[in-house]
């Protein structure tokens, strides 16, 4: 029943027409087969200083400088030898990438933490397994609605998504950052959520 | 059909990686039930990397320089080529086999790989005639992470929360007074609520549940509770 629903309204999305061009993408396909450093030193060169950015941000006061450099080294070395798995009808590489500094920065933060690693954080964050070439080209409609709508949000909305995402803080550290009701940080995520398309049901 | 899902807080902290471990093992078991909250975590990030690259870029002193960026360049391809990354390529990802005779209750990833040499290995504390629980260590927070299998037709005494409980259902189904829940469900109980789930008649059930706290007892809940309390004190062993 799903899946027709799916088909569907894949069906009148026009593949093709429907996302623009990742421009990245290219570039991880050529390390992916070839091994290709200039193509790794274009990503490195736009890359690196938003990683870094972002890993400054979301490490916290328990990181310095020299460990954020050092986690960023690691999610480049990792965007190097994962680029195989790179999936361009999944995603961009721009959310490649943030997976990647997102579960490198979990797991500094769990090492320091020295927690038994039982688990890897890669078996709880893990690529999303769909071999529905359809719901993915939905996915990557949705990209470009949430690119659009971000554009819009009123600041005290976007500045909730920022620390949550980029600062890394839960909705209850935002809320009692910001001295906050929880209930108020909730609703505000939800009506940023619902204006980027991303209709979480509860 | 799963109709019970984690909520907007549970999936944003989960995709922002902000969420502890214990809750988020039970996201991630959810997910690999359900393709709705997978495709909405799959937004969420997509809307952390464009927060991302909405970032004031963060330059080195180094980066400054044209040459001395092409220096930094070179000493990241220096340390892959002479393998100092801890790490290896990925090949091209395999299929991954979800029921294989390694894994033939069909569990998640995330479970199959906390109970590594399988569910029976895991040290289970049994409690009364259908319970059983396997304590899951998994960090220091104070969450308490188990798998309860509970006998088909069993009935878990009536128990009132003090913290949140989570519970995904892995195998098998199970009903209270607010309804029935099947494989893959995400269900969560807050304090102060009072439940008495039961294992429907047909089939055994296994559940993981994340505890925030551990469970007050207000009937003979306790009697049981009180050997698994002894259980874990004494370190998990025998
Ligand atoms: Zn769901």
């Amino acid at each position: 029943m799903d899946k027709k629903d799916d088909m569907e309204t894949a069906a009148s999305v026009h593949p093709g027409r429907s996302s623009t061009p990742d421009p990245w993408a290219d570039n991880v396909r050529r390390v992916a087969a070839n091994r290709d450093r200039a193509a790794f030193q274009e990503l490195y060169k736009h890359f690196t200083p938003m990683i870094r950015a972002f890993l400054l941000k979301s490490m916290g006061a328990g990181a310095n400088r020299s460990e954020a450099e050092e986690i960023t080294q690691e999610v480049l070395i990792k965007v190097w030898n994962k680029a195989a798995s790179f999936n361009s009808s999944k995603a961009s590489v721009n959310t490649w990438i943030f997976t990647i500094a997102r579960n490198t920065r979990i797991d500094f933060i769990r090492r320091n933490e020295r927690n038994e690693r039982k688990i890897d954080i890669e078996d709880i964050w893990h690529e999303p397994e769909s071999p529905e070439p359809l719901v993915d080209l939905q996915q990557r409609r949705a990209e470009q609605v949430i690119k659009q709508a971000m554009a819009t949000l009123p600041d005290e909305q976007l500045q909730v998504l920022y620390k949550a995402f980029m600062e890394g803080k839960s909705h209850n550290e935002v809320a009692e950052e910001l001295s906050l009701p929880l209930g108020t940080v909730k609703s505000r995520i939800r009506l940023a959520l619902n204006k980027m398309q991303i209709l979480i049901d509860r | 059909m799963v109709s019970f899902h984690p909520d907007a807080k549970f999936l944003t902290d989960f995709a922002a990686g902000n969420l502890p471990l214990s809750e988020a093992i039970c996201v991630a078991a959810h997910l690999e039930f359900c393709s709705k909250c997978r495709s909405h975590v799959q937004q969420l990030s997509d809307l952390g990397a464009q927060l991302m690259v909405r970032l004031e870029p963060q330059l080195t002193a180094a980066d400054a320089a044209d040459s001395d960026e092409r220096q930094g360049f070179e000493q990241l391809m220096q340390r892959i080529d002479a393998g100092d990354t801890g790490m290896t390529v990925t090949p091209a990802p395999a299929e991954p086999a979800r029921v294989s005779s390694a894994n033939p209750l069909g569990l998640p990833r995330v479970v199959q790989k906390l109970a590594a040499d399988g569910v029976q290995s895991l040290k289970w504390g049994q409690f009364g005639k259908s319970l059983r629980i396997a304590p899951i260590r998994i960090d220091k927070s104070s969450r308490e992470t188990a798998l309860y299998d509970i006998k088909a037709g069993g009935r878990m005494p009536e128990h009132e929360h003090r913290g949140e409980e989570i519970t995904v259902l892995l195998k098998g189904s199970f009903s209270d007074a607010e309804g029935k829940y099947v494989k893959g469900d995400f269900v969560v109980r807050h304090a102060g609520e009072r439940h008495q789930p039961t294992a429907t008649l047909d089939t055994d059930c296994i559940c993981l549940v994340s505890l925030e706290q551990p469970v007050k007892p207000s009937s003979f809940w306790y009697r049981l509770m009180e050997p698994f309390v002894q259980y874990r004190l004494s370190g998990l062993g025998n």
